[in-house]
């Protein structure tokens, strides 16, 4: 470690000195004392000034100093480095336990009280101010399993002077705990944890001294060469640094002074702890890339709403209102209001025919009674098609080429390949040029473009909005055959009712898999994740292209 | 999607001859079904069938049906159904009670005799009747089937209608016999199926011509004459339900599976005291589609290559259909009798792609030239994300569904509900945002282990109750940020709220306000060019609590932008 030792300036100290927090002065002053320059974090908690309260609020203070300190520099040097981190169960006082540090155990204070005099009464025991925190009984009843005490009638008789092991153990390890520098380095041994254990039972309900905090420990090295004492310091640094340059500054330009000086070599080897910084969401980055993709081939954005009617969700996409995905445990229902207001009358009056008997479009229909009334029940939109639908209704350019990327809902159970809410990625291509062999061309173009697939093949598929329906699969360079995503083109019960009279393709794109490849997370809720920390451990991969 | 178990070896028994299980896999495309595993025992294959169109594929009969069609229609050999031929009026009778007519009209069935019927017969068949009911008779309701062995009934049978109280017999399962109503109301089907008969003073009933007592339609068989056992060789299949086609094309889907396995099919007349679309006597099964006119210039079209009137032909007679000219370029195409699907000709072009294989489709590159752009709401939302990415926040993304408790009561805030689900999985589920703070703040509480500062953002959709809106909520883009840090105050987060205003242009300026989310003269509504677009204000330490939150926090959150219902 000698290399990474850089002597800083008397300047640099004093600078820091006045800008540096108490707390982080504090702290590198600490460090300066020790032998080996080196502590444990815990270790550090003590020299904090004491208005610093409460448990949390140190340790957030303490974590926040070490921070900054890994990246203040002394004569442009790393002043700190925390490393050797490694994750243990280490005890922790409860706030009892530091009561308890205080005034000392319950068996303590009565062992004291005895020894002022013996026999005293229970009830005497009770009310005396050193039990006014109730614990007399329980004192009384470990001394007297363990001999110390006897109790006869109404009185406590002290028979022999010394507390149990295990109560002095407790009593040695609050103390410990409680002071500056005083933690688990000592060590602990079985006993001592068996000790810990006993008192820490009831995980902060606060009726025990001590806590187990299974947390991780950083050893704290300062980097400097650094004597707390200034005159010690000055003398050293001086004839150190005579003649050489440490931090270029705005004097030095002007004066020329660094000319004919050798600057200082930084050590460059340090390697800061990266800070926050601020940055896209991975999957949001991944579904950017994935639009700009789209664009890029001409494709314009559709947007809508969350809440949608079973009408334009699935009516104005011909699915029938008994088919399977229409029932209850498939489709979220809004309960207030149930119905829309209104739905576009004319549009609606042609979707109805073209399900009942196929109204004009050259089909027999469904052949159903078609109930109205349901078209108008408010639902959550269940697939990016019903954006689809909705274009096709307002006149969208022929040729035209439309996608979105929407957030679609499904009551299915939360686990890690289901969300509560997921993004879909879906368009269409209308123009009088569309047909079967344009639509496989679409999709081997999405494979190669936006999932790198290395080979596409075609099978059947079944959806009751396209005919003929196909299914795209493709050979992922890392994942090998899965699929990409469904496709056909639109019936024309369904384009023709909405007005549309050229060939749509409809296609949608499964890329949650991929997305969750290309960020390495293996449970879809991890996208969504509320997690900060994990957050910033999520990172998007390059891409080939 | 039906999913269904095949058997090791039956659908090369069906077929005739082996495959290798790879072409058994490779051909199951053909009839739109995915091998989905096998079973580590008995090594049955589980088949998802993707067509819900298609009943007729929901069985290994069916598929091995559709593949052989395939292969041995190239020869021009097509099997024989001689049932679906017959001309004449049929010998046995099942009599429709007129009462019927508004509770459960139609009836259909076959009777099938020559095959001792083997267990793993038995039960393929128990697995169709089970699928084709639930699935394509949605759970019953529009079609039910009932297998009978029906040596020891005696014909003609009557389909009427009799009150719940009225007829009494021992159900399937059961020791005791039990009234209708008994049975809706202690048998398991009964009450599984009971919402089908609810409300009805008179509901089905199957007897012979003694008055024995077949079935319950559609919620259980008798145990004296509704049990078919292995080694029985004399079966009736009944279906019935509320559509005609329906049930029929059930009984042809049963007739063609039954002839597959070595049946003699018989047909059975049906007599309706009413006109049905087919007439007072409708023999089952029959044929029910007529077929479609395909243009072969609109297949061209469709395609996208000129589909010769031949090749149309050969390839569609192989997948099954029968095939007729109609004239200058028209090809009338009839699918087999199990199927009902062709509603439009473009049903028929897509079995002939399929007869054909996809594979043998060259793919086109799309021609025509378009200009791309994202919608305006995504480049608002894009700048808006940019600035505050800028600004050192990190993004998130949240879920739109949530719980209601994180929405209104720990953020201290009440107004109008948000829009709620009516049938909610989960009440951590049960409500949609309508702000996005709420969500960044329990981001926060689960992020004690991330170096501070935390400065957190999402640009997102939230669902805004508005009286004016048909559907009663409106979808906006919403901006919140939140930084939670130990010496963090209003004046950070407003000064970034400054230098967002001035680069997007937002003329942002403060009305102090207090809001139950933040803390008493530290909150103030955000307003653009005057009118209010938002929130600020340091997070009421009682919100932070709430959250488990242990450093001040100061939050954010304004309105981007409104989302149309329709673009563009």
């Amino acid at each position: 470690m000698a290399g990474e030792i850089l002597i800083a300036t008397h300047a640099d100290v004093s600078a820091f000195r006045e800008a540096a927090p108490l707390i982080e002065w504090l702290i590198v002053t600490h460090l300066a004392g020790q032998p080996e320059r080196s502590t444990m974090d815990e270790g550090l908690l003590g020299i904090l000034p004491a208005d610093i309260r409460g448990e949390e609020a140190r340790r957030s203070a303490l974590n926040r100093a070490l921070s900054t300190l890994e990246h203040t520099r002394i004569g442009g040097a790393q002043l700190l480095r925390r490393e050797e981190v490694e994750a243990r169960e280490a005890p922790e006082l409860t706030d009892l336990g530091n009561l308890f540090r205080l005034n000392g155990l319950p068996e303590e204070r009565l062992l004291r009280l005895l020894q002022e005099r013996s026999p005293r009464t229970i009830a005497e025991i009770r009310e005396h101010k050193d039990f006014d925190d109730g614990r007399a009984g329980n004192a009384i009843g470990t001394l007297k399993r363990a001999g110390v005490i006897s109790v006869r009638g109404p009185e406590v008789h002290l028979e022999k002077p010394e507390l149990p092991e295990d109560v002095r153990r407790l009593a040695t390890i609050l103390k410990n705990l409680g002071s500056p520098g005083g933690d688990w380095v000592g060590g602990f041994d079985e006993r001592d944890w068996a000790v810990i254990r006993e008192n820490s039972r009831t995980r902060g309900s606060g009726s025990d001294p001590l806590r187990i905090r299974s947390q991780k420990r950083y050893r704290i090295r300062l980097l400097v060469e650094f004597d707390a004492s200034h005159e010690s310091f000055e003398r050293t640094a001086e004839k150190a640094m005579a003649g050489s340059v440490g931090p270029l500054t705005p004097e030095m330009l002007r004066d020329g002074t660094w000319r004919g000086k050798e600057f200082r070599r930084w050590n460059l080897a340090l390697r800061p702890a990266a800070p926050p910084i601020g940055r896209r969401h991975p999957y949001r980055e991944y579904l950017d890339s994935v639009k700009r993709k789209l664009t890029a081939m001409g494709f314009v954005e559709m947007v809508g709403s969350l809440v949608e009617t079973e009408f334009w969700n699935m009516d104005a996409l011909y699915m029938p209102q008994f088919h399977s995905a229409r029932e209850i445990h498939d489709i979220y229902l809004v309960k207030d209001p149930p119905r829309a207001r209104a739905l576009p009358a004319a549009v609606a009056a042609r979707v109805a025919t073209a399900h009942r008997d196929g109204g004009g479009t050259g089909s027999t229909g469904w052949r159903y009674e078609f109930d109205a009334d349901r078209s108008r029940q408010t639902i959550l939109r269940s697939h990016g098609t019903v954006l689809s639908a909705r274009t096709l209704a307002s006149a969208p350019k022929v040729p035209g080429k439309y996608f979105a990327v929407a957030r679609c809902f499904r009551p299915d159970v939360v686990d890690a390949s289901h969300a509560a809410d997921f993004f879909q990625i879906e368009g269409i291509v209308l123009g009088k040029t569309i047909n079967f062999r344009s639509l496989l061309g679409l999709l081997r173009l999405f494979g190669y473009e936006i999932a790198r697939a290395t080979e596409c093949r075609f099978v059947p598929a079944y959806f009751p909005f396209t005919e003929p329906s196909v299914e795209v699969h493709m050979r992922h360079p890392t994942l090998g055959w899965m699929e990409l995503g469904g496709a056909g083109i639109f019936r024309p019960e369904l384009t023709k009712p909405l007005g549309v009279d050229v060939p749509v393709i409809a296609w949608g794109l499964g890329v949650d898999r991929m997305a969750m490849v290309a960020l390495g997370v293996d449970d879809i809720r991890d996208l969504f994740t509320a997690d900060l920390a994990k957050l910033r451990e999520m990172k998007v991969r390059a891409e080939r292209h | 999607m039906p999913t269904i178990s095949i058997a090791p070896g039956d659908l090369d028994a069906l077929l005739g001859r082996a495959l290798p299980e790879s072409e058994w896999e490779a051909r199951l495309a053909a009839a739109k079904g995915e091998l989905k595993g096998r079973d580590e025992t008995t090594g049955a294959w589980r088949v998802e069938l993707n067509d819900t169109n298609r009943p007729d594929l929901w069985s290994a009969e069916g598929i091995a049906r559709q593949v052989r069609s395939l292969l041995e229609g190239a020869a021009g050999k097509r099997q024989g159904y001689p049932v679906f031929a017959g001309r004449t009026s049929p010998r046995l009778e099942i009599r429709v009670d007129a009462r019927l007519r508004e509770v459960r009209p139609y009836i259909a069935a076959v009777r099938a005799r020559g095959v001792a019927i083997t267990e793993p017969m038995l039960l393929a068949l128990i697995e169709t009747q089970e699928k084709l009911a639930e699935n394509y008779g949605r759970r019953r309701r529009f079609a039910s089937v009932g297998l009978y062995a029906a040596g020891k009934l005696r014909w003609p049978l009557d389909y009427a209608a009799v009150s719940p109280d009225e007829a009494r017999f021992v159900p399937l399962g059961f020791e005791q016999p039990l009234t209708l109503r008994e049975i809706l109301e202690k048998h398991p089907k009964g009450q599984a199926y009971r919402p089908i008969l609810e409300g009805r003073p008179l509901v089905p009933i199957f007897r012979d011509s003694r008055g024995e007592i077949l079935s319950f339609p559609p919620i259980i068989n008798s145990r004296a004459l509704g049990e078919v056992k292995p080694g029985d060789s004399d079966l009736l299949v009944e279906v019935t339900g509320t559509d005609l086609r329906g049930t029929v094309l059930l009984s042809n889907i049963f007739a063609a599976n039954l002839a597959d396995r070595g049946f003699r099919c018989e047909r059975v007349r049906v007599t309706y005291p009413w006109e049905t679309p087919w007439g007072r006597e409708v023999a089952t099964p029959r044929p029910v589609s007529e077929g479609v006119v395909v243009d072969l210039a609109e297949a061209s079209r469709l395609l996208g290559e000129a589909a010769g009137a031949a090749d149309l032909r050969a390839r569609l007679v192989a997948y099954g259909c029968e095939v007729s000219g109609e004239g200058r370029g028209k090809l009338r195409v009839v699918p087999p009798p199990w199927r009902d699907d062709y509603m439009h000709p473009v049903d028929a072009i897509e079995d002939y792609a399929m007869a054909r294989g996809y594979g043998s489709f060259a793919p086109e590159m799309p021609a025509d030239f378009t200009v791309g752009a994202v919608h305006e709401v995504t480049s608002v939302a894009d700048r808006v994300r940019d600035h505050l990415i800028g600004c050192g926040f990190e993004e998130t993304i949240g879920n739109v569904l949530t719980d209601r408790a994180t929405l209104r009561d720990r953020v201290r805030r009440g107004g109008v509900e948000p829009v709620t689900i009516a049938n909610p999985t989960s009440e951590l589920h049960g409500v949609l945002r309508d702000a996005l703070l709420p969500g960044l703040l329990r981001l926060e509480g689960a992020s004690p282990r991330a170096t501070y500062p935390h400065r957190a953002f999402e640009v997102g959709e939230v669902q805004s109750p508005h009286a004016d809106a048909d559907v009663g909520s409106r979808t906006l883009v919403h901006a919140a940020a939140l930084w939670a840090s130990p010496d963090v105050s209003f004046s950070d987060l407003h000064a970034l709220l400054e230098a967002l205003g001035t680069y997007l242009d937002w003329e942002v300026s403060l009305a102090p306000q207090d809001h139950g989310t933040f803390i008493p003269g530290r909150a103030a509504k955000v307003q653009f060019r005057g009118a209010p677009r938002g929130w600020i204000g340091e997070v009421h330490p009682e919100v932070l609590d709430a959250f488990g939150i242990r450093t001040p926090a100061v939050g954010l959150e304004v309105v981007v932008a409104p989302v149309p219902e329709t673009s563009p």
